[in-house]
C-alpha cells in the first residue's frame, strides 16, 4: 500500500508536529547524523577522475531517491504515520512562508553569524547540535537569498522549461551536460552570476548556510527540497514513459567517464542498488 | 524504464548495505611551508594563482602545491579540500555550487560563507571514495 507525500503548505498542525517530532527522535539516537555523514562521504566534484554517483553525475537523480527513501524508512520506524513532505519552492517563495514557521523548519539565520534562533532546530533549543559540518559550528545557520548579492527562488517557468528535455541525461555525463532533464534539474548552467545557478541548485543556495556546503543535510530543509527535486523527476517520467535513464550502458574504456558514471544497471554506493532499481516509486509513495 | 512491481519493491526497501570500507586515506599534504617558501608570492599557472597567502573576509589563507602537484589550501592553519570541476573551475566543501576558476576565488569564496568558526576535519577532504568512507581520514 502506497503511502503518500504531501506539499508541506497542506500538512495540518499535528502532521507538522509529528514530522519534527521523527526527526528530533533520529536525531536524539544519532541516526540523523549518520544521514549527514553519508551525503559528506558522496560528494565528488566532476573533475577528480574518481566514480561519482550522488552529484555531477546522470544517478544525481535516483541516488537522492534512495537517500530520501532511507531517511523516511528511519522516520516511519519512529512514527509510522510520517512522510516526508515537499516543499515547493515555485510556490512557497519568501522567508514568510509558513514552512519557516516556528513549529516547523523555523527561521532565517540571524545577520552576523547566520545562526538560526527559531522553531526546533535553533541551537539554543538543545536537541539540534551540529556534529558533521564543514566547520566547527555546532549551530545550524541560514542566509536567505544571500543579501549581499541577491538571489531568489526558481519559479514556476523555471520548471517549466526543464520539463521541456525530452533526455534523460547527455555526454559528457556531468555538470557541463548541456541538454538533458538530469542536469537541468540539477541546475548547472552556463552565465554569469546568478544565471549559473538553476533550480536544485539555486535553493540550496537560496537557503544559504549550512545548505551550501557538504553538511547540507545538517538543515531539515534538505529533505523537503529533495522530495520536491524527486517529484519533479517522477512527474518528468510520467510525462516521458519512453525516456529511461541513462546512459543505459557503461561508458566504453576511452570514454573521459568510463567508471566515473553509474549506468542503468551499475550499483551505487553505500546501498549497492542500481538506478534501474530505483525507476519505479509508485508501489511505495506517491505525490498528493 | 518499467520494472516488474515485486523488483521495485525489494530495491527501494531493500535494507542498506552500507558497505564502508573505512579506508585510510592520505592527508592531504597539508604541512605549512617554511618562511622562505619559494612559491609564496604568487606562482602562476594555467589554473591561476596557486600560491597566496593573504589575510581575506578576517581569515589568513595560503596556498601552496602539494606533494603531487595539486594546490593545496589553508584557512588560519586548516586545510580547504579543493574540488575540481569538469568546467576547469574549483569548488570547496564549504561551497559546493560555485565553480570558481582559480583556487584563490574558490578559498575567497567559501570564506564567504564560513561564518566565524574554524573549518572542521570534512572540510580538509570529503567524497574520497564512493565505494566506502573517508572515516578513516578522521580518526
Amino acid at each position: 500500500m502506497a503511502y503518500t507525500r504531501k506539499n508541506q503548505r497542506d500538512l495540518t498542525s499535528a502532521e507538522r508536529k509529528r514530522f519534527v517530532s521523527a526527526v528530533l527522535e533520529l536525531k536524539r539516537t544519532g541516526q540523523y547524523d549518520d544521514f549527514v555523514r553519508i551525503h559528506i562521504d558522496h560528494y565528488v566534484a566532476d573533475g577528480e577522475g574518481k566514480l561519482r554517483v550522488a552529484h555531477m553525475c546522470p544517478s544525481f537523480l535516483p541516488w537522492h531517491r534512495r537517500f530520501l527513501l532511507e531517511f523516511e524508512r528511519a522516520l516511519r520506524r519512529i512514527d509510522p504515520s510520517v512522510t516526508v513532505p515537499y516543499w515547493d519552492w515555485t510556490r512557497d517563495n519568501t522567508p514568510a512562508a509558513s514552512l519557516w514557521s516556528e513549529d516547523f523548519m523555523g527561521g532565517n539565520g540571524r545577520r552576523g553569524d547566520f545562526q538560526v534562533m527559531t522553531g526546533p532546530f535553533a541551537y539554543a533549543g538543545g536537541r539540534w547540535t551540529v556534529r558533521h559540518g564543514m566547520t566547527e559550528q555546532a549551530f545550524l545557520s541560514r542566509d536567505f537569498g544571500r543579501p549581499r548579492d541577491p538571489i531568489t527562488l526558481p519559479t514556476a517557468a523555471d520548471v517549466d522549461e526543464a520539463m521541456t528535455e525530452r533526455t534523460y541525461d547527455t555526454a559528457p555525463w556531468n555538470s557541463t551536460s548541456r541538454s538533458g532533464f538530469r542536469n537541468r534539474l540539477e541546475g548547472w548552467a552556463q552565465g554569469q552570476g546568478n544565471e549559473r545557478f538553476r533550480l536544485h541548485n539555486r535553493v540550496h543556495r537560496w537557503v544559504g548556510g549550512m545548505m551550501l556546503g557538504g553538511g547540507s543535510v545538517n538543515d531539515p530543509v534538505f529533505w523537503l527540497h529533495h522530495a520536491y527535486v524527486d517529484l519533479l523527476w517522477s512527474r518528468w517520467q510520467a510525462r516521458n514513459p519512453s525516456a529511461g535513464y541513462l546512459p543505459k550502458d557503461p561508458p566504453p574504456l576511452g570514454d573521459p567517464q568510463y567508471r566515473k558514471v553509474a549506468a542503468l544497471h551499475e550499483r551505487m554506493s553505500p546501498w549497492n542498488v542500481t538506478p534501474a532499481e530505483l525507476m519505479d516509486h509508485s508501489a511505495v509513495y506517491r505525490y498528493a | 524504464m518499467i520494472v516488474p512491481r515485486r523488483v521495485a519493491l525489494r530495491s527501494l526497501f531493500a535494507l542498506a548495505v552500507t558497505a564502508f570500507t573505512g579506508g585510510a586515506l592520505a592527508r592531504i599534504g597539508a604541512a605549512p611551508p617554511s618562511a622562505g617558501d619559494p612559491l609564496a608570492g604568487g606562482e602562476r599557472s594555467a589554473d591561476g594563482p596557486v600560491a597566496f597567502d593573504e589575510m581575506y573576509g578576517g581569515r589568513h589563507i595560503r596556498g601552496m602545491r602539494g606533494p603531487s602537484g595539486e594546490p593545496v589550501v589553508l584557512v588560519d592553519g586548516r586545510p580547504l579540500h579543493l574540488m575540481r570541476c569538469a568546467d576547469g573551475g574549483w569548488v570547496t566543501p564549504v561551497d559546493h555550487y560555485e565553480s570558481c576558476p582559480t583556487p584563490l576565488a574558490a578559498t575567497r569564496a567559501a570564506v564567504d560563507e564560513l561564518g566565524p568558526a574554524p573549518l572542521s576535519r570534512y572540510a580538509a577532504g570529503h567524497g574520497g571514495h564512493p565505494g566506502g568512507s573517508p572515516r578513516g581520514v578522521h580518526t
